[in-house]
């Protein structure tokens, strides 16, 4: 090194460097990796300022409020002096279109996952991933234009024989199916090979007349339903199942591929069929994942605020009978948006914070799901690849 | 089971599959399509001479001498109608019956309003203050459903109290039958073309021209200009913060367990719901740091910058993931240190894929509601400069959406300005999402080699 010193500097400095130079290198980058650290830790910090500021401003309400009233009661009218802040049918309306989401979008979104992994080809799947990509791009507010404007007129004028149609067309396939298979089951104990087939075509023949009958009877009373209001809770939950799925497929698809080729060729040899292959050797391996699938898109659902606010109707109060999903409904986000428009100008009052509460109880949601979901995709990370 | 039943099962999964993706695809379509074609009429319609009048008066666009002979060919057709009124005028006055009267008077006022509403002030109105009531129906497509309107009264049927009530359709001028009014309804129904003479017109102004009138007339620039001012300044605050992040992640964090809680923070970040991003914002930004007075295009940049930050983390984390290894190894073993490598081997072999993250993003910000409800939208604004961002809040395409679609007083009549709207913004966010892919395609043929 000292002899280094004495040649010339500057073509030497490249290879040699000084114990001078080597403290500030390493002070800059002790200081380099300390600024990056402080940058990344950011995130946490953001996601630490939005528990503690969402939560100052809810704390108040139940401070002044209590949690029974607004866990219990139906009565909502911020405006009144005193006012009455009952949340639950609120609370209702938001778990009301997050199931009636779930119902249309985890079907449909875990069939669409395995189909792009384990089915299509591959030249098809280039062009299915941009339709799933685009129906998440598309903004919220455009599909709560959509849910308002085109699609609740459609609801309220032709909505019996709309959910006709979408009765037949869904539930006739599998009905058909159904009548096949059980038919098949029920005549497999006989040995004899032609009084078997004798036997199946005349049970084929009892169901499926069954299966017609209660095909168009539900047909018929379905048909005969009058929508009163198109913005209600079934629509709202169509529209959020469209914004679903493609974070329910995505997180499937990611799922459904981690399940190694092994387990896939090791049912074929067994002479499995492609259906059974997926539906006993790779859905069990890769269900964790699609659980955790299946949080994140509720999760979406539940988070989503102008689909809901848009189209729900609005109207804070739970459903007669409960389940009824033609009726007008509010949920928490839509509460939140619509509300604060008034309760910001009284900062302070009871108002304004229940928002908060609001707030706090769908952040406190969101993040058990996130929790949940993550530790169940690590953990299936962990068995898969630690066989 | 028999191997028939087996076979057919496996069919109809298959089926089903691909039903799923069709029906994907069917869902995209029946939003897209009804949008686009509602947007296009905003841009491409039929309009009537009053709107080359308003487009002369309020923007000095079009050529004054056509437009003056149009008026007045126009004029010439109206001539008649107007005198049909003065006559009924004079019938009016010189009516006994009082009750008869009053009951005519209040007849012939809806139809002069529906007049008004078709063909802009008529002689005898005073001159009305509101832009909206200076001019006729600037659309065909409109002055169409208001010479319905003209033409027979809306009745409902609720003989029937099981079911709801019906419409139905009774004939206007039945009412004035024998009366010097009666002529006026054919005369409107047979000239109503020459009066307001349509012509196919490209609206461009729509995309740059600035609202009149709460949106009831003229464009939405400033709508576009706050969407981008609010999704831009997102972006300055997101990106090099996001992209940091991610060198952090994945060149320096350890395998501990501080690094477990930082992506652990990550993904509750992208799963919290935008509404409350919305109330951080205001709680945060606007209640505490105080950045501005109250909305402000700042506040909501900030907040759209957090609620985009976990998406570009990952995209700039996956992008650097995937530079191959032996560009790093080859760097580092021409003597290049570590953060050298990263700046001058790295980054730029991970840019596309950090840039396709970016964009995705910038979409993402440009779409979102719910958190600028609180922090920066305006309904009804001026145009945002870019000195007033640090205090102005803005009109933004997303939620003048909602706001038009949902609360305006005249919802049902600007139908198109919000149909526009929404293709304004799905293109921006779809157009962006497009380069997005096309970039991707790129980047893995290259790395492909």
């Amino acid at each position: 090194m000292a002899q280094s010193r004495v040649g010339d500097s500057s073509t030497s400095g490249a290879f040699t460097v000084s114990d001078g130079r080597r403290r500030v290198q390493k002070i800059t980058k002790i200081f380099g990796e300390g600024l990056l650290f402080t940058i990344a830790s950011f995130v946490a910090l953001v996601v630490l300022f939005i528990f503690y500021f969402v939560a100052r401003d809810a704390i108040p309400f139940f401070q002044l409020r209590g949690f029974t009233e607004f866990f219990t009661s139906t009565g909502w009218y911020p405006a009144d002096e005193p006012g009455e802040f009952g949340a639950l049918a609120i609370i209702y309306g938001s778990v009301m279109v997050t199931i009636g989401s779930a119902l249309i979008a985890v079907p449909l979104g875990i069939a669409a996952s395995i189909c792009l992994s384990d089915v299509l080809p591959f030249s098809v799947r280039q062009y299915a991933k941009p339709v799933i990509e685009m129906l998440a791009a598309i903004p919220s507010v455009a599909y709560g234009f959509f849910a308002l404007v085109i699609f609740a007129p459609l609801l309220q004028n032709f909505g019996g024989p709309i959910m006709m149609w979408a009765w037949w067309l869904l539930a006739g396939p599998f009905l058909i199916l159904a009548v096949i298979v059980l038919s098949d089951i029920l005549s497999s104990g006989e040995i004899n090979h032609g009084k078997r087939s004798r036997k199946r075509v005349l049970l084929n023949i009892f169901f499926g007349a069954i299966a017609i009958g209660f095909l168009y009877w539900v047909g018929n009373v379905l048909s005969a339903i009058q929508i009163m209001t198109g913005t209600n809770a079934l629509n709202v939950s169509i529209i959020l199942s469209f914004m679903a799925l493609p974070t329910i497929v995505s997180v499937a698809e990611d799922s459904l591929q981690a399940v190694g080729r092994e387990l896939r060729e090791g049912s074929y040899a067994l002479g499995a069929t492609r259906a059974e292959t997926i539906v006993k050797t790779i859905l069990p391996a890769a269900s964790s994942g699609i659980l955790a699938a299946v949080i994140l898109g509720i999760m979406r659902a539940l988070g989503e605020t102008m689909v809901v606010w848009m189209a729900s109707g609005n109207s804070s109060h739970i459903p007669d009978p409960w389940y009824n999903y033609l009726d007008s409904i509010r949920t928490l986000t839509a509460t939140i948006a619509g509300d604060m428009g008034e309760a910001d100008q009284v900062t302070g009052s009871a108002r304004y914070h229940v928002l908060f509460a609001m707030g706090l109880l769908l952040l406190i949601f969101s993040f058990a799901s996130n929790l949940i979901s993550e530790r169940i995709v690590v953990r299936q990370r962990k068995i898969l690849s630690g066989q | 089971m028999n191997i028939g039943t087996r076979k057919i099962l496996d069919r109809s999964f298959t089926a089903l599959g691909v039903t799923s993706i069709v029906l994907m695809a069917m869902a995209l379509l029946a939003v897209l399509v009804p949008i686009v074609n509602g947007g296009i009429k905003a841009v491409f319609f039929q309009a009537t001479i009053e709107h080359r009048k308003l487009m002369y008066n309020e923007f000095g666009r079009g050529d004054a001498d056509e437009l003056e002979r149009q008026i007045r060919q126009a004029e010439s057709i109206r001539e008649p109608l107007f005198a049909i009124l003065a006559n009924f005028d004079a019938e009016l006055e010189t009516m006994d019956d009082v009750s008869l009267k009053r009951s005519y008077r209040s007849k012939y006022n809806q139809v002069r309003n529906h007049l008004h509403d078709l063909l802009g002030p008529l002689p005898g109105d005073t001159e009305p203050l509101l832009l909206r009531f200076q001019y006729g129906k600037t659309r065909w497509a409109q002055a169409e459903e208001v010479l319905h309107d003209l033409l027979f009264v809306t009745k409902w049927d609720s003989s029937n109290p099981t079911v709801m009530a019906k419409k139905y359709f009774v004939p206007r001028v039945d009412d004035f039958q024998g009366t010097a009014l009666a002529p006026l309804f054919a005369y409107v129904e047979t000239h109503l073309d020459e009066m307001l003479l349509p012509q196919r017109t490209f609206y461009w102004g729509f995309l740059t021209d600035k609202a009149l009138d709460a949106h009831i007339f003229g464009g939405i620039s400033a709508e576009i200009r706050g969407t981008f001012f609010l999704a831009i300044g997102a972006m300055l605050f997101a990106f090099p913060l996001g992209v940091i992040a991610a060198i952090y992640f994945t060149e320096y964090a350890k395998d501990n367990f501080l690094t477990s809680m930082l992506r652990s923070a990550n993904s509750t970040l992208a799963g919290v719901p935008s509404i409350v991003f919305g109330l951080f914002g205001l709680a945060f930004f606007i209640n505490t740091l105080k950045v501005s007075e109250s909305k402000s295009v700042l506040a909501g940049s900030l907040t759209l910058a957090i609620m985009i930050l976990p998406t570009i983390i990952r995209a700039a984390e996956e992008a650097i993931l995937s530079v191959p290894k032996t560009y790093r190894e080859a760097s580092l073993g021409l003597g290049a240190t570590k953060w050298r490598t990263i700046v001058t081997v790295i980054l730029p072999a991970a840019l596309p894929g950090i840039m396709t993250g970016g964009i995705i993003s910038l979409g993402r910000a440009a779409g979102e509601t719910a958190p600028i409800i609180f922090t920066a939208a305006v309904s009804v604004g001026a145009t945002v400069g870019l000195a007033d961002v640090f205090s102005q809040p803005t009109p933004a395409l997303s939620w003048n959406i909602y706001n038009l679609a949902s609360e305006h007083e005249a919802a049902n009549e600007i139908r198109h300005v919000q149909y526009g709207m929404v293709l304004a913004l799905i293109s921006i966010v779809l157009l962006l999402n497009m380069s997005a892919i096309l970039l991707r395609a790129r980047i893995s043929k290259k790395l492909k080699g």
